[in-house]
């Protein structure tokens, strides 16, 4: 489903039931287009296989006509499930997602051929649904340059380049996924199954989503559904020892002539995870996601797609990271075992915890026009509600201590116009309508106030070819009114009314360059104008999660951004695949939560007032990665990432920048011995610097040490009767290492979990 | 086609940002506490003496108001807390629900600088543990200091010293953390 298959049919005599037929074609690597040498392809109705040659050319003989589910099958690539009406002697081309490390195709402009300037990359439904008991930030890690800011293991979300929260835009389908962004203990409400590509967008410039998008844009996505009239569909287990958790998807989907439709379901249960020496206390999870699809395809002019999805989630918090004030921080800090950790397991989630609710529907038409013009009119409608519960006096632990509705609607008429290839020209306009409000029932004052977004947006895209390089410029404009109502702190209580209005500008210029053949060296500008978001602007109260009174800014301006970006792209001795991408970004007016020298003092003793101001501040670094097939049977992968950050009016480093990090990976695979059974074996060990650039005082603790974590996992699979069965096995922190991370709050309190063995069946039909 | 898109996006754009967004509704705030005072009375006869913490708007917002005394050398008094929610009306005892959940309350009493003063524990929780709502106060020569008083909630009694009042080992949350300065003459 994930490639893209070319059928050639080769006039011939047409006889019905004719069991000469000859199938030939040649299997290529998507993103490089090389030769897939001895790539294994198999009728599953007629169980007749047979292997590529040595560039990639194979040819199966004497099949009767008919509808077949054809199967391609190379190591360490996602398998390529084909569904064809042959009718005589055909010839396919089969192109596969072999390096999704490296792959460049991506959906930036909508559609996959779209061949873009921005620096992408992207995680196959393979590695997706293998991993999918994580989170869905945890699933980006993979990525060179991407790690993650957390709250525990049941909160994680992404960082792009040291960029995160507001100033990444997470797209769902085409669609921004609305929520409590601002919040570095809110995860993005997403299931990860239900996703069949996940893209990270490095630069700027992705102008067709907007949303924030400073340090980079993550794009989630499905495929469409397949034109096969068959059920097929999917199971996955995976049972964790860490945790004890028990994770169970399913998928189902067929194409039947009123129209193609996809269901899958989700169920998540985990327990306390357990470091090497003791039980983090109330870290258990629970999660039910459903996802919906249908397409429909109205005529040759008009099609539709309409989703729906449901995530839910109860995520408990570790205990002993529950604090009231400054004196309890320090007391729980340098603890050797946090406060309340308990000696038995359990599943239970009590306060502290979280409690989430995330509706999305959307509705995609595309009306295609004559002369390669699209026009496609998108509406998307998401619900997402909050409730977060502390532990508190007299049974009020069951009363949200935060509770949050967010209401969206979405609406957008896209025109695109494909010219040959290379040239593209999109223009669209957006309206974004959101609703967040408080719900009274907690009983305390809210942190940020009740307010209306409203935003309307033009955007135009151009992409040239000329000769070996390809140019892409793009501007984007949005109009973006607040309308907040907040209460105040003072006696007596009073309301009051902001309605600021924000002008953001975003401009994009990307050039690919073809050095050699195999060899792209991409270029990106991209320049963009974020306008402050409600938390920044007039939130008000006492934060948990910083210890401190969180005091917002009305006075804010809006955060101007320079991101340079290249990326040098190079196959070399046809077996070395690396990438190297480098960036510089420049932000003036940038936004941060300082700590003021002022204490002010409350019942619970004296806090520091945290306040939103503003600095000029610059963020660089590279990400590196290399990718080399030694033979048949061994592949190797190295990863490197390093971001600096500094405040530059200040002369300080900045906080929250990932430590320097260096990956390598081993695969061993044991095929090809027959379709579909790819067994392999890997091993990976990942080492994180220490963060040592923070001045002392920067930090309420010295930043953890350098730890180095290292993987084992293996896998093998069975076919039959035209289904698959996998199974996989991954031990992760083999040597059960103690650490902390340095992006986790729970850093002050405990260590992060120990080894941690994952058990997997995925049966495929 | 475009331009009829990007007028009817502007038309709705303009109207919607003249929606006037309704007040949102003041939560009930019925579980902070505002106000704490300390009274203190002579064991054997003479005039009471307050301690108050009052800070009626909560976290933030105006700055607390805070009542002190001088105290006796050589004397025991007699020591009880109160504390209100006076943001509400009529004012809500907190007492209560601190008396209610006594096993998950306690309260620690600190003294630093020279302060010759001692806490003593004055009542118990159904486990037989201390609560501090009712406390001894002894005094003995003439200084000057601090006297903390911190009420902890979901604090471990079982802990390492935990019930002879030393804060060290107890953990929970803290609800209190108030700081007097002390005059004793």
């Amino acid at each position: 489903m994930a490639g893209i298959c070319l059928l050639w049919n080769i006039p011939n005599s047409l006889v019905a039931q004719d069991c000469s037929v000859i199938i030939r074609g040649q299997v290529l690597d998507e993103s490089t287009g090389i030769p897939m040498e001895y790539a294994g392809v198999y009728i599953q109705e007629t169980k007749q296989g047979v292997s590529a040659d040595s560039l990639g050319y194979f040819k199966l003989e004497k099949v009767c006509s008919g509808r077949y589910h054809i199967q391609v099958s190379h190591i360490g690539c996602e398998n390529e499930n084909l569904y064809i009406h042959l009718t005589r002697d055909t010839f396919l081309y089969i192109l596969l997602h072999h390096h999704a490390e490296l792959l460049n195709e991506i959906a930036v402009h909508g559609s996959r051929n779209d061949n873009s300037t921005q620096i992408v990359n992207s995680i196959s439904k393979e590695e997706i649904s293998r991993e999918s008991n994580k989170n869905f930030a945890e699933l980006l890690e993979k990525i060179a340059g991407v790690s993650t800011i957390k709250n525990g293991s049941g909160i994680a979300k992404p960082v792009i380049h040291g960029l995160y929260g507001n100033r990444i835009a997470i797209v769902n389908n085409g669609l921004i996924q609305a929520g409590q962004q601002w919040g570095n203990d809110h995860a993005p409400e997403i299931d990860a199954f239900m996703v069949d590509h996940l893209t990270v967008v490095k630069g700027a410039g992705a102008l067709a989503y907007g949303g924030n998008g400073l340090g980079g844009i993550i794009l989630a996505e499905n495929n469409p559904i397949s034109p096969d009239p068959h059920l097929h569909g999917l199971v996955n287990y995976i049972h964790q020892s860490n945790g004890r958790g028990h994770t169970v998807n399913a998928q189902v989907q067929q194409h039947r002539s009123w129209a193609s439709w996809r269901l899958s379901g989700t169920f998540k249960a985990m327990g306390d995870h357990k470091t090497p020496d003791y039980f983090l206390t109330n870290t258990g999870k629970k999660e039910k996601n459903l996802g919906f699809q249908l397409e429909k395809k109205w005529s040759d002019q008009w099609n539709s797609r309409f989703q729906y999805s449901l995530f839910t989630a109860q995520i408990g918090i570790l205990r002993g990271s529950h604090i009231g004030n400054l004196s309890d921080l320090e007391s729980a800090i340098g603890r050797p075992i946090p406060f309340f950790t308990k000696d038995q397991f359990s599943y239970q989630t009590e306060s502290p915890r979280q409690s989430v609710r995330h509706h999305l529907v959307r509705l995609e038409n595309k009306l295609f026009l004559k002369n390669d013009q699209v026009i496609s009119i998108n509406y998307g409608g998401q619900l997402n509600e909050r409730k977060e519960f502390d532990v508190r006096r007299s049974g009020r632990s069951d009363l949200p201590a935060l509770s949050l509705n967010q209401f969206s609607h979405f609406l957008e008429g896209i025109y695109n116009k494909a010219g040959n290839p290379g040239n593209l020209f999109k223009t669209g306009a957006q309206f974004n309508f959101i609703v967040n409000t408080n719900d009274p029932e907690t009983g305390i004052l809210p942190l940020i106030p009740n307010y209306q977004g409203v935003t309307a947006s033009l955007f135009g895209i151009l992409q040239q070819q000329k000769d070996k390089a390809q140019w892409e410029m793009g501007l984007r404009y949005d109009l973006k009114s607040i309308n907040a109502v907040t209460i105040s702190k003072t006696l007596p209580r009073t309301i009051n009314r902001y309605n600021p209005l924000f002008h953001n500008l975003n401009l994009s210029i990307g050039n690919k360059l073809q050095l050699e053949p195999r060899v792209n060296l991409t270029t990106n500008l991209g320049y963009v104008i974020r306008s402050p978001e409600a938390n920044e602007l007039y939130s008000f109260g006492l934060h948990q999660g910083v210890s401190g009174l969180e005091e917002g800014n009305p006075d804010l301006r809006q955060e101007k951004s320079l991101k340079a970006i290249a990326s040098l792209d190079a196959l070399a001795f046809k077996k070395l695949f690396f990438q190297v991408v480098g960036y510089w970004q420049y932000i003036n007016d940038y936004i941060y939560l300082q700590p003021q020298k002022e204490y002010r003092l409350t019942i619970r003793g004296a806090f520091p007032v945290f306040s939103y101001l503003q600095t000029d501040a610059s963020i660089w670094g590279f990400d590196m990665m290399a990718t080399s097939e030694w033979n048949k049977h061994l592949k190797s992968t190295a990863k490197i990432s390093l971001v600096s950050g500094q405040d530059r009016t200040n002369h300080l480093p900045l906080v929250y920048i990932p430590p320097p990090q260096v990956q390598a990976d081993l695969q061993y695979s044991f095929g090809p011995n027959g379709v579909g059974s790819n067994s392999y074996l890997s091993l990976q060990g990942k080492q994180v610097f220490k963060q040592n650039r923070l001045e002392a005082g920067q930090d309420l603790l010295e930043t953890p040490g350098a730890y180095a974590l290292f993987s084992l996992e293996g896998g093998t699979g069975v076919s039959f009767n035209h289904s698959l069965l996998k199974f996989s096995f991954q031990v992760e922190n083999l040597f059960n290492t103690t650490y902390r991370e340095y992006l986790n709050r729970l850093r002050y309190f405990a260590d992060e979990p120990g080894i941690n063995i994952s058990l997997r069946v995925n049966y495929s039909f | 086609m475009l331009k009829s898109f990007y007028l009817s996006i502007s038309v709705f754009l303009l109207t919607s940002i003249g929606c006037r967004q309704e007040d949102p509704v003041i939560p009930n705030e019925e579980e902070l506490i505002t106000t704490m005072i300390y009274t203190l009375t002579p064991a054997n006869g003479g005039t009471a003496v307050t301690f108050s913490f009052k800070d009626l708007d909560g976290d933030g917002g105006a700055a607390p108001e805070i009542k002190t005394a001088k105290l006796i050398k050589n004397t025991t008094y007699t020591g009880a807390l109160l504390l209100l929610n006076e943001l509400v009306s009529p004012a809500g005892n907190i007492n209560e629900e601190i008396e209610e959940e006594g096993q998950a309350h306690q309260f620690f009493f600190q003294t630093t600088g020279n302060l010759a003063v001692t806490v003593q524990y004055d009542d118990l929780d159904t486990h037989g543990n201390p609560i501090g709502l009712r406390s001894k106060l002894i005094t003995s020569s003439a200084s000057t200091g601090k006297l903390t008083i911190t009420l902890r909630h979901e604090p471990d009694k079982s802990a390492a010293g935990v019930v002879a009042g030393n804060i060290t080992n107890a953990g929970g949350e803290t609800d209190i953390e108030i700081s007097f300065n002390v005059e004793v003459e």
